[in-house]
């Protein structure tokens, strides 16, 4: 199985999420994540699903399906290598008086993660970097007692240097620009 | 919660008073909804009223000299209509149903127009936007249901956004690959006045939806080449052609490279049967000779069709010795099933065009002969015995003569089974637009709907409804329909007594279990009488002309019923899942 990065840009309208989904549906091609927000542009939002499948063409016309859908402006489909890829994870973490002291030193310097909110007997830590980095901060701190964990999906951007924004319909140049 | 509701209502009643005298000039959701239409040149409206479209149907009562409004009996029955009359005009079919039960009541003809891309523009009531997703009465989710299914929908819930939706809506529906679009419109949206002046812009652009028209120079040289370079070239048209208008083009690229073509199912009627190229048409009971020569061509020229597994059987053994070049407007068709060294994404008409001079002029005679080879097999094994005259009356028989007797000039609707492959089969085509048939879907009780539908497209046509005794009583109610509104519709139901494609796969591949196949009818005729429809049976071969002619002459709706051989095959038969060299002819 490869991993797969696919990036949909569409209008920002009601249901538009439900007509991206339903073509991973159709093709029982499950979601490994999503995520979706406004882009720069107004308007104009960016979808960014992972998948995994063993079969290049059929991911192809995957994309060709998505592409088709009317409020879709364009689709990229992208393999690891040619991405930079990130998410970010909160570890809520007990820390009792009693309990084990966390080295928060070894967090940052390490883990590259920082405590972003200090509770009563809890410390919340966020972590941004790849599904494996995640994953070994994760196992790393697990001894501490991991009261809450979650995990956003992947942003990516390509390695090209045009952004593709650039790739969008002319006409999207007009669209008003959020700042 | 009882206390909001209140206080939201008091502030309603409230603001409509305020508002009200500056606004009396503008319209209403639901008038600007008929301008709409009016707009559009939508001349036909197939619908049925219910609760949450009455606003838009007291509209309509204002506009009922400008816009013919057919009140069918059920809403399956509005679709298919919408759908017969797209068929053979070429214009967007309309419905206009309610909320609810209205509105799943068109999922079928929805589904069905999006898979053989007929341009349906379905306004569809919905309940007041306040009340939206609280399981109000005749609430139904009508977005979420159709978004499969359909091209584009989208939820109207303000007066103001009629014109623009609806010229989108119909832009949509009719351009590049068509479909249906569906429209939810919201009861308050209907009832509410505008706040603007109604001011309709006809939509031919969108910035996210951009289909291709015109090919790509290198795509098209890249597929001159090829065509160029062909010992056994071979053209499969299909729906396409007929969609883009390239009967004309077709021809014309047909008859300068001399290459020999076959048709689709629903390719039917865009090349006249008698033209010396024309091999027939292909698919799992298509003609012998166009199947088989899948696998002799090197070159084959697929032009808007898309390698449906009922033309290709196996699709990886299908034509697996050729070179594709694949026209087709949809890009996500193009190496959907099968490998295309040149893939021209555009329109049939505009791509035939550029073509032309880039092709030379051909003699593939030998080539030809080949496949008037395999004709005279067919002819032997399948024709002659459909048409031996024999025991009880073949199907065969009844759509030969009726051939003859309207020299394949008649607008055909045929329903789903034997009758419809049987009617392909032996109905010789000489117009374009005159097989109308459920091809992607298999949507069994299409035709008595679509027959009227396409009386009210084409009526100076004639039109005949070719249909089986099952199909006929999935739609039967429509008799209804056909009686009130006057059309000279002509229906022949094909009666064996059986679900009759079912029963011949039972028969074949299922060691004759004969699994809820047989059916007591009724007394389809008495059942014609009674919606103020004559018909009589025809029962005897003698009889067979006669009953025709009657049929033919008759200058109202008229049904005639004939009782035809109860087990009858229909061949020749690629069986699904196998390859086409394995066609079977008995």
């Amino acid at each position: 199985m490869t991993t797969y990065t696919i990036c949909v840009f569409t209008e920002n309208s009601i249901g538009l999420l439900n007509k991206i989904t339903i073509i991973f549906t159709r093709r029982r091609i499950n979601i490994e994540s999503l995520t979706v927000s406004e882009t720069e542009r107004k308007g104009i939002s960016r979808f960014t699903i992972v998948i995994k499948h063993d079969k290049r063409e059929e991911v192809e016309k995957l994309v060709r399906q998505i592409r088709k859908v009317v409020e879709v402006l364009a689709v990229f489909g992208y393999l690891n290598e040619d991405i930079v890829y990130n998410e970010i994870a909160l570890f809520k973490i007990s820390t009792p008086i009693e309990g084990k002291v966390i080295d928060v030193e070894n967090i940052n310097k390490v883990h590259k993660a920082w405590v972003v909110y200090w509770g009563l007997d809890y410390v919340v830590i966020e972590k941004t970097g790849t599904e494996r980095e995640i994953f070994d901060f994760f196992k790393y701190i697990k001894p501490h007692g991991i009261i809450e964990f979650v995990r956003s999906g992947r942003v990516a951007v390509g390695k090209t240097p045009q952004g593709l924004i650039e790739y969008l319909p002319e006409e999207i140049a007009e669209w008003e620009y959020y700042l | 919660m009882g206390n909001l509701l209140e206080v939201e209502a008091k502030q309603e009643t409230f603001s409509i008073n305020l508002e009200q005298p500056q606004k009396k000039d503008f319209l209403s959701g639901a008038q600007a909804m008929m301008e709409c239409l009016l707009a559009e040149g939508v001349e036909t409206i197939f619908g049925y009223p219910g609760g949450a479209i009455m606003p838009t149907y007291d509209a309509l009562y204002d506009y009922i000299d400008r816009l013919n409004h057919i009140l069918v009996r059920h809403e399956q029955g509005a679709g298919h209509a919408a759908q017969g009359y797209s068929r053979v005009s070429g214009k967007t079919g309309v419905c206009l149903v309610t909320s609810g039960p209205g509105g799943t009541n068109l999922i079928t003809p929805i589904a069905d127009a999006i898979i053989d891309c007929t341009p349906l523009v379905c306004i569809v009531g919905q309940v007041k936007s306040t009340l939206l997703g609280t399981d109000a009465f005749q609430e139904t989710d009508m977005i979420g249901v159709t978004t499969p299914v359909c091209k584009w929908n989208y939820q109207i819930t303000s007066p103001d956004e009629v014109p623009e939706i609806m010229a989108k809506a119909f832009y949509i529906a009719q351009s590049g690959k068509p479909g249906p679009v569906v429209i939810d419109f919201t009861r308050d949206a209907q009832a509410g006045k505008m706040t603007e002046k109604f001011d309709y812009k006809k939509v031919n652009k969108l910035v996210t939806y951009r289909p291709r028209i015109v090919p790509k120079q290198e795509q098209i040289e890249k597929a001159a080449e090829l065509i160029s370079k062909a010992k056994r070239p071979y053209i499969l048209f299909g729906h396409g052609v007929l969609i883009a208008d390239a009967m004309q083009e077709l021809l014309e690229f047909v008859e300068k490279t001399d290459i020999p073509c076959a048709s689709t199912l629903l390719g039917l009627s865009a090349m006249p049967i008698d033209h010396p190229n024309y091999m027939g048409w292909l698919g799992m009971h298509g003609m012998y000779a166009p199947n088989v020569m899948t696998d002799q061509c090197d070159v084959l020229i697929a032009i808007g069709m898309r390698f449906d597994d009922r033309v290709t059987g196996d699709s990886t053994k299908f034509a697996k010795q050729a070179r594709i070049v694949h026209i087709e407007i949809d890009p996500s068709e193009i190496e959907k099933i099968k490998k295309t060294e040149a893939p021209v994404v555009g329109d049939a008409k505009e791509a035939l065009k550029m073509l032309m001079p880039l092709v030379k002029k051909g003699d593939f005679t030998g080539w030809k002969n080949e496949f008037r080879k395999l004709d005279a097999r067919e002819h032997q094994k399948v024709t002659l015995r459909d048409l031996k005259g024999e025991g009880k009356i073949k199907m065969a028989e009844v759509v030969a003569m009726l051939s003859d007797k309207t020299n394949g000039e008649a607008c055909i609707v045929v329903d789903v089974g034997q009758h419809q492959m049987v009617t392909a089969r032996y109905y010789q085509f000489r117009k374009p637009h005159s097989y109308i048939a459920s091809g992607g879907l298999g949507t069994m009780g299409f035709a008595i709907p679509a027959s009227f539908g396409a009386k009210m497209g084409a009526p100076d046509r004639e039109v005949v409804g070719i249909i089986g005794d099952g199909c006929f009583q999935m739609t039967i109610q429509e008799l209804g329909t056909i009686a009130q509104s006057g059309l000279a519709v002509k229906m022949i139901i094909l009666n064996n007594n059986y679900l009759g494609m079912v029963r011949q796969w039972q028969q074949l591949f299922f060691d004759n279990r004969y699994s809820f196949v047989e059916l007591k009818n009724p007394d389809f005729i008495t059942i014609a009488k009674g919606f103020g429809i004559e018909g009589h049976t025809c029962d005897e071969r003698e009889n067979l002309s006669d009953s025709l002619d009657k049929l033919l002459k008759s200058d109202k709706a008229y049904l005639l019923e004939v009782l035809v051989e109860k087990e009858e095959n229909v061949f020749p038969m690629v069986p699904a899942g196998t390859s086409v060299s394995e066609i079977r002819l008995e």
